[in-house]
Formats: structure tokens, C-alpha cells, sequence
């Protein structure tokens, strides 16, 4: 067992959508919230094999494209400080800001890395001790382990020339917006396995209760989701509407409690614009006052960079299940990988760029996948 | 973003105080922080790991039992199908079928016997 390939067996696979084909006695309208899954879905076709039984709204889980244009702004503002050297994991580089993005900004003379680990950019830190390093500290529930633990270790190691420009977001505020708005179609989710390997579901449990609907905890393989579907359209067809597991192998109830411990100690709850959506009350993650001294946003005063989001980009409709990407006028026209126009088309977990890279066409026209 | 990847733990340390190992993802070594499931986790096990930090331990039991069950929905799948097709070249023959046979499929992993 490698915990990996089995997850790919086509034969289980292809046996797990009859058994869905089979259940559902009329169309069902499911969303992944990740955008992690999202990718699986359309690269592996499996939209396609489920035919009308199930339509998969994707979700606004992509911490990237949900980031506001506003904190791109200051991102790129930081960037281009000459004493400034930005590190920011890769996804960020290509994201649009109201006039360049971060690759740009390094070609005309910002020092920005591409760091894997926010320990990563600690070292660089601790490397350049005459230089201010700024993460960009962006992600879900999944992330924020990692980040606080930068914070926490900075201020153990008394390095004081770090900071971290906090973007976090947190899922079941999202849902719940998603379902409180008054054109919802959503029957059923498909919650997602990482956030919930750190968070448990246990906050899940009154959103099922409270809005009847059926929420499973899936992992990230085609076998994985198609189970996690099965799981959702089953309780929709038995009239449940609870919290199951379907990606027990790495989720747990309660979670990783040591990693919600430090992410409670470094963070805490705040109100989040989210890209496209808008504010959301207590849905994202910023420092509590004691870390102060590590937030980027107090230490270069940059509550000045203030920026409203482009009109002709659809990411919000996107973002919030309304429209398939497809279905917005400028894609593949005027936004694409190269040019985009928003985050979703450049973003590696973006609904656009799935479409783009992987069914350029709209689902009728793709034929049968390869 | 939240790509959380399986690999194996090959090595445990401390370095400052913080609790690091080795993890082999298929023959890539990578160093991750372990401060998070350093008090379940053994040298050999399957972590996860989502930039640089390990988030579970991989529970091989409930991934085998999962893995396990999978499988036999495609075999008992396999089963059903020639029942049916064994059945259908017989009805002519009989005259009361079950009607429980006919149920839309919303149970349980179906058995091979006793369902009908």
C-alpha cells in the first residue's frame, strides 16, 4: 500500500459511478469545495461519466483566487521595496494585481522567492539579516498550521526582520454564505479532506442540522471523490442529511488538535473580504495583537493600498457555484493562462484554469475523454 | 493550495528545539516538520504532508478497510451482473421473481446472497 495508486483504479472507478448512475433517481446538484478536487474532477473526466445524474458545482476553495485584488495590491507594493525580499508559495506569482504581478514585479528589479515551507522563508531571514523578508501568508484551514508556526518560531528565535502578510480564510463561514443565498442550488458537499484533517468536522455538524444538508469529508483521488459523491447521493436519496468520512485514512473527528492549539495561539478570528463574494463576517484568519510586531500590514502601513475589483472578470459568479467557467464570456478570449484577467484562470487549484487546461470546450463538444 | 501529498518517514530529529524528520515520496527525499504529529508517529509510517509540515499520520487500517470495501463493491459488482444475466436467461422458465430484486440500489454494499 503506497496510499496513492489504489485511489487511481480505473475498474473501481467506473464501478463506483454505475452504483451513483444507479442511486440517484433524479439529478442531483453537489459542490466540491476544493479546488484540489475540482482539478481531479474536470482533468479526469469524471463530470462526463456522470452524465445528468449529478452536476458538480465547484467551489470557492482556492485560497489564491479568493484572496482580494486589494491584497495582491499590497503584496506587490511590498515586492517592490528595495529592502524588501518577498517570499510567497508559487501559486501567488502569476495572480494578477491592478497593474503587474509578482513575476513582473521581479523583472523589474524586486527580489521575490518562490519558497515551499513558511520555515523556508524564516531561514531566508535568518539569512539576510539586513534585509526585511515578508511572507505572503495565504490558505485555508490546511495552511494555517504551517504559517503560525512560522510566526511562533520567529518569535522564539528572536527574529525580528520577519513579517507575514496574512490572507486566511476559513471553509464553513463559505458555506454557509453559499447557502444562504437566495439562488442556491447546492443539495449536498463534498467537504474537504485536508481542511478537515487539521479542523476534524465536528463544525460541520450544525450545518448539516441546521440547513438539512448532507456534507461528506473527501479526500483528493478520482476513487476518493467518486466515493465521496456516492456517500452524498445517498443521503440525499435516503432523505439523511449528516456529516460522514469518507477520507478516514487522514481525518479524524476532532482533528489535529497540537496544530489547532498554535494556529488558536498565533490567530485569531476576523472578518475577510473574500475575491468576488465579498465580506464575510469571522470568516478568515488574522494575528493576534501579541504578534504584532510580525504583521506586514502594521509594520509598513499599508492600510493606504486600497483597490475595488475589475468588472469584466466573473470569478465571483465562478467562485460562488453560479456559473461553470465556460459559460463566461471572456474565457479563452480575452483571459487565459498567459493574460488573465483574474486568479482563477492562473491559479493551480482554479476552476478556470481546470476547464482551460484540461476541457477547453464546453462538456458537449469535449467528446469522450482520453 | 491545501495539496497534502503521502510519503514515508524515514528519519526523525531535533533541530532548535523543533521537531523535524525525512519523509521519501517515491524516491524524493524531503525534510518536514514533524511538530505536529510528532507524539503518534514512528520512523516508517505514512504521513501527509502540505508545505513542508506533516498533518496526519496515515491510519493504514482505515485505508486498507476503505481500500478493502472498494474492492468489493467491483467484484460483488462483477457478481450481480452475472446473476442478472443468469436470471434473465431463466425467467422465461420461472414465473414469481422477487420483487426485492428490483430495488433501486440506494442499499448497502449489496451481498452476493441474501439480498434477494
Amino acid at each position: 500500500m503506497k496510499y496513492l495508486s489504489e485511489y487511481r483504479d480505473p475498474v473501481l472507478a467506473r464501478s463506483l459511478v454505475d452504483r451513483i448512475l444507479g442511486t440517484a433517481t433524479r439529478p442531483r446538484v453537489l459542490m466540491e469545495v476544493c479546488g484540489g478536487q475540482t482539478h481531479t474532477i474536470v482533468r479526469q473526466g469524471l463530470q462526463e461519466l456522470l452524465k445528468d445524474a449529478v452536476d458538480m458545482i465547484h467551489g470557492p476553495g482556492c485560497p489564491v483566487c479568493v484572496t482580494p485584488l486589494e491584497q495582491i495590491d499590497r503584496a506587490l507594493h511590498l515586492a517592490s521595496r528595495p529592502e524588501v525580499i518577498f517570499a510567497s508559495f508559487g501559486d501567488m506569482l502569476r495572480v494578477p494585481g491592478s497593474d503587474a504581478d509578482l513575476l513582473q514585479i521581479r523583472a523589474r528589479g524586486g527580489e521575490v522567492r518562490v519558497v515551499y515551507s513558511p520555515l523556508d522563508a524564516l531561514e531566508i531571514a535568518r539569512a539576510h539579516p539586513d534585509r526585511e523578508v515578508v511572507f505572503f501568508a495565504v490558505g485555508f484551514e490546511t495552511t494555517a498550521p504551517a504559517n503560525a508556526m512560522s510566526v511562533w518560531r520567529a518569535r522564539e528565535l528572536g527574529v525580528t526582520n520577519f513579517s507575514v502578510l496574512v490572507s486566511h480564510v476559513t471553509v464553513p463561514p463559505a458555506i454557509r454564505a453559499i447557502l444562504d443565498a437566495p439562488d442556491n442550488r447546492v443539495e449536498a458537499f463534498l467537504a474537504a479532506g485536508h481542511v478537515c484533517t487539521v479542523m476534524g468536522w465536528r463544525e460541520y455538524e450544525p450545518l448539516a442540522d441546521e440547513y438539512t444538508v448532507p456534507i461528506v469529508v473527501t479526500g483528493f483521488e478520482p476513487v476518493d471523490i467518486l466515493e465521496g459523491i456516492y456517500m452524498a447521493v445517498r443521503q440525499l436519496e435516503e432523505g439523511r442529511a449528516e456529516v460522514e468520512n469518507q477520507y478516514a485514512r487522514s481525518v479524524r473527528r476532532s482533528g489535529n488538535e497540537p496544530a489547532q492549539e498554535l494556529v488558536a495561539r498565533v490567530f485569531q478570528l476576523v472578518d475577510r473580504a473574500w475575491r468576488g463574494i465579498g465580506e464575510i463576517p469571522s470568516s478568515g484568519l488574522g494575528l493576534r495583537e501579541e504578534f504584532s510586531q510580525f504583521d506586514a500590514e502594521k509594520k509598513f502601513d499599508l492600510g493606504s493600498i486600497r483597490t475595488s475589483e475589475p468588472e469584466e472578470c466573473m470569478a465571483g459568479d465562478v467562485l460562488r457555484g453560479r456559473i461553470k467557467p465556460f459559460e463566461c464570456p471572456e474565457f479563452g478570449v480575452a483571459c487565459t493562462p498567459e493574460r488573465p484577467l483574474g486568479a482563477p484562470m492562473v491559479s493551480s487549484e482554479g476552476a478556470c484554469a481546470a476547464y482551460y487546461n484540461y476541457a477547453r470546450f464546453q462538456p458537449e463538444e469535449a467528446g469522450e475523454p482520453a | 493550495m491545501c495539496l497534502g501529498i503521502p510519503g514515508k518517514l524515514t528519519e526523525m530529529y531535533g533541530s532548535e528545539g523543533l521537531q523535524m524528520g525525512m519523509v521519501d515520496f517515491g524516491g524524493v527525499r524531503r525534510e518536514v516538520c514533524l511538530a505536529y504529529v510528532a507524539d503518534e508517529v514512528k520512523t516508517g509510517d505514512y504521513v501527509i504532508v502540505h508545505v513542508g509540515f506533516a498533518i496526519s499520520k496515515v491510519d493504514e487500517e482505515e485505508a486498507r478497510r476503505t481500500f478493502k470495501l472498494l474492492e468489493e463493491i467491483s467484484e460483488l459488482d462483477e457478481l450481480e451482473w452475472m446473476k442478472e444475466v443468469a436470471e434473465k436467461s431463466l425467467s422465461g422458465l420461472e414465473s414469481d421473481r422477487d420483487p426485492s430484486r428490483d430495488a433501486s440500489g440506494t442499499s448497502d454494499i449489496p451481498r452476493p446472497e441474501g439480498q434477494s
